[in-house]
């Protein structure tokens, strides 16, 4: 027999702490006011980060702003893009997947500078560097292939039968997606779109190459490592925010099935 | 219901990345092939492939990007083996605590390292200042720390997703025909989590080779990796450096590429 003991459990809740654990103390590094070494503790808490990253005339806002609005267009416009070839995919009516697939998913292994400083060339020529539209297309090359991946687990042969069944009592195609496949779809729609949005969110190599002049989250994040620990902290907890949402959603989800 | 034919349904999303990623690839290719100062504008030139190719600076990083790549890459794939065994069979939520890190995005987990063992960090305010620097270190054991900590749980939920219970019970057979753990781990584990513990294993190295914004942050001065590279590459007042960048931008993207390819035919292979 093989035995599972005791020992081996708390182990396994302690790794799973000491993984998880610094990124929920990151939210109190960023009240931290003052530390000096070698305090254990700090010696005082405050808001003063906050006001930093909150401030008018700061990089922070229109950092937040910015990777939020890229993230939700791009997330929006993937998911309008992925649709067709999602369903395609998840109803197996392709012959050759594969190719798609690899076609699909090959830019995103990819390093993001090289793409996003390749697309900047052409961004140049035509007017369209540092704005937030080239952002998106560059967040696109990333973004789509997960969205459609994820989209296509919720489409299959239940989800066609569904609407066929809809179809043959009537319902037109506005009612049929509306009643039927977006319900039926729903957790994979969901999880492709917090996917997508986290992806967008967290991309630093084509957000700097291609929106040098725009704010961005993650490239506003990070001078201030070495500048300013207790900023860089408040802006990593935002950073983070998507992130712990998309995981309690993942495990609500993961409960329910 | 009329059904759009699936070659046409796939062409919207398949021709936006084909655009922009062939678009990408050919802007770099031409950025790497403007003259450097000495040449004409609108000449063709492969001065900037010389110049990088002759480079220590290109190569000294080129084999510590290969060294980071290798050595995070086995160090997540152990840990992971280890880690799923230890979290298997557990309740979910140790799960999601141990999945944290999946979705935080890498730049997150380099900025939590740095403010724990960093300088003034909190390991050295509980630990009085460490014996060892991982902050920006000439071997890169801080990169590889962060890339270990935001990989190994991804390749651990990768391999526990394919160890269900009638795997337990195979393994269950074979220790009361006396198979000690290691004879398990060989005969009765490896088999199962092989396939999926590769293919995660070539999307971490492809990560990390073009790993950009983590040793930005932890990484050391010198050497750099290749992305970083060619971050300074741009950044210079020197007239070649944009088409030095793209050089080198190019080199990480062709090592990624046939990363990809290897990929597929392993997954060619496995159908």
């Amino acid at each position: 027999m093989i035995r599972r003991t005791r020992l081996a459990r708390i182990g396994a809740w302690a790794v799973a702490l000491a993984v998880s654990v610094p990124f929920v103390i990151l939210l109190l590094q960023s009240f931290v006011e003052s530390w000096r070494a070698p305090a254990v503790l700090p010696q005082r808490f405050g808001l003063r980060a906050w006001s930093i990253v909150l401030a008018e005339g700061t990089a922070a806002r229109p950092a937040l702003v910015n990777s939020a609005l890229v993230a939700l267009a791009t997330t929006t416009i993937a998911l309008f893009l992925a649709w067709p070839a999602a369903r395609a995919l998840g109803e197996s009516r392709l012959r050759r997947p594969t190719l798609v697939v690899v076609v699909m998913t090959l830019p995103v292994l990819v390093p993001p500078y090289a793409v996003g400083t390749g697309l900047a060339e052409w961004f140049i020529r035509l007017g369209l560097v540092d704005s937030l539209f080239a952002l998106i297309l560059a967040h696109m090359v990333y973004v789509l292939p997960y969205v459609v991946l994820l989209l296509a687990s919720g489409f299959g042969r239940e989800v066609e039968s569904l609407e066929e069944a809809a179809c043959a009592m009537g319902a037109g195609t506005v009612h049929r997606l509306r009643l039927v496949t977006i319900p039926a779809i729903a957790p994979s729609l969901a999880l492709a779109a917090l996917m997508g949005f986290l992806v967008s969110w967290g991309q630093y190599g084509t957000s700097l190459s291609v929106g040098g002049g725009i704010a961005m989250l993650p490239v506003v994040l990070v001078p201030f490592v070495q500048a300013d620990p207790p900023v860089a902290a408040a802006l990593g907890s935002l950073f983070l925010a998507p992130a712990v949402f998309a995981l309690i959603v993942a495990s609500r989800q993961d409960r329910m099935n | 219901m009329r059904r759009v034919p699936a070659a046409v349904a796939v062409l919207p999303a398949c021709m936006i990345i084909v655009a922009l990623f062939g678009g990408a690839l050919v802007g770099a290719v031409r950025t790497s092939l403007e003259p450097g100062p000495a040449g004409l504008a609108g000449e063709v030139s492969l001065d900037a492939w010389r110049a990088i190719l002759t480079d220590p600076a290109f190569l000294d990083s080129l084999l510590f990007t290969s060294w980071i790549t290798l050595a995070s890459t086995a160090i997540s794939m152990i840990v992971a083996v280890g880690l799923a065994h230890l979290i298997r069979g557990r309740r979910r939520a140790l799960w999601a605590l141990f999945g944290l890190p999946v979705p935080v995005p890498h730049l997150l987990v380099a900025v939590v390292v740095v403010l724990w063992i960093g300088p003034a960090g909190v390991v050295d305010r509980l630990a009085g200042a460490l014996p060892f620097e991982l902050i920006r270190d000439r071997a890169g054991l801080g990169i590889m720390l962060v890339y270990v900590l935001k990989e190994a749980p991804f390749l651990t939920l990768l391999i526990v997703a394919v160890l269900g219970p009638e795997v337990r019970a195979r393994e269950e057979a074979a220790a009361t025909m006396g198979a000690g753990p290691l004879q398990r781990l060989r005969w009765v584990v490896w088999p199962r989590i092989a396939a999926p513990l590769s293919f995660g294993s070539l999307i971490v190295a492809a990560f990390v080779f073009g790993s950009f914004e983590v040793p930005l942050v932890v990484g050391p001065t010198y050497p750099k990796t290749l992305a970083v590279l060619a971050l300074d590459a741009a950044r210079t007042s020197e007239l070649d450096g944009q088409a030095r960048s793209a050089s080198i931008l190019l080199v990480t993207a062709a090592v990624t590429i046939v990363c990809a390819l290897l990929l597929v035919r392993r997954a060619r292979a496995d159908e």
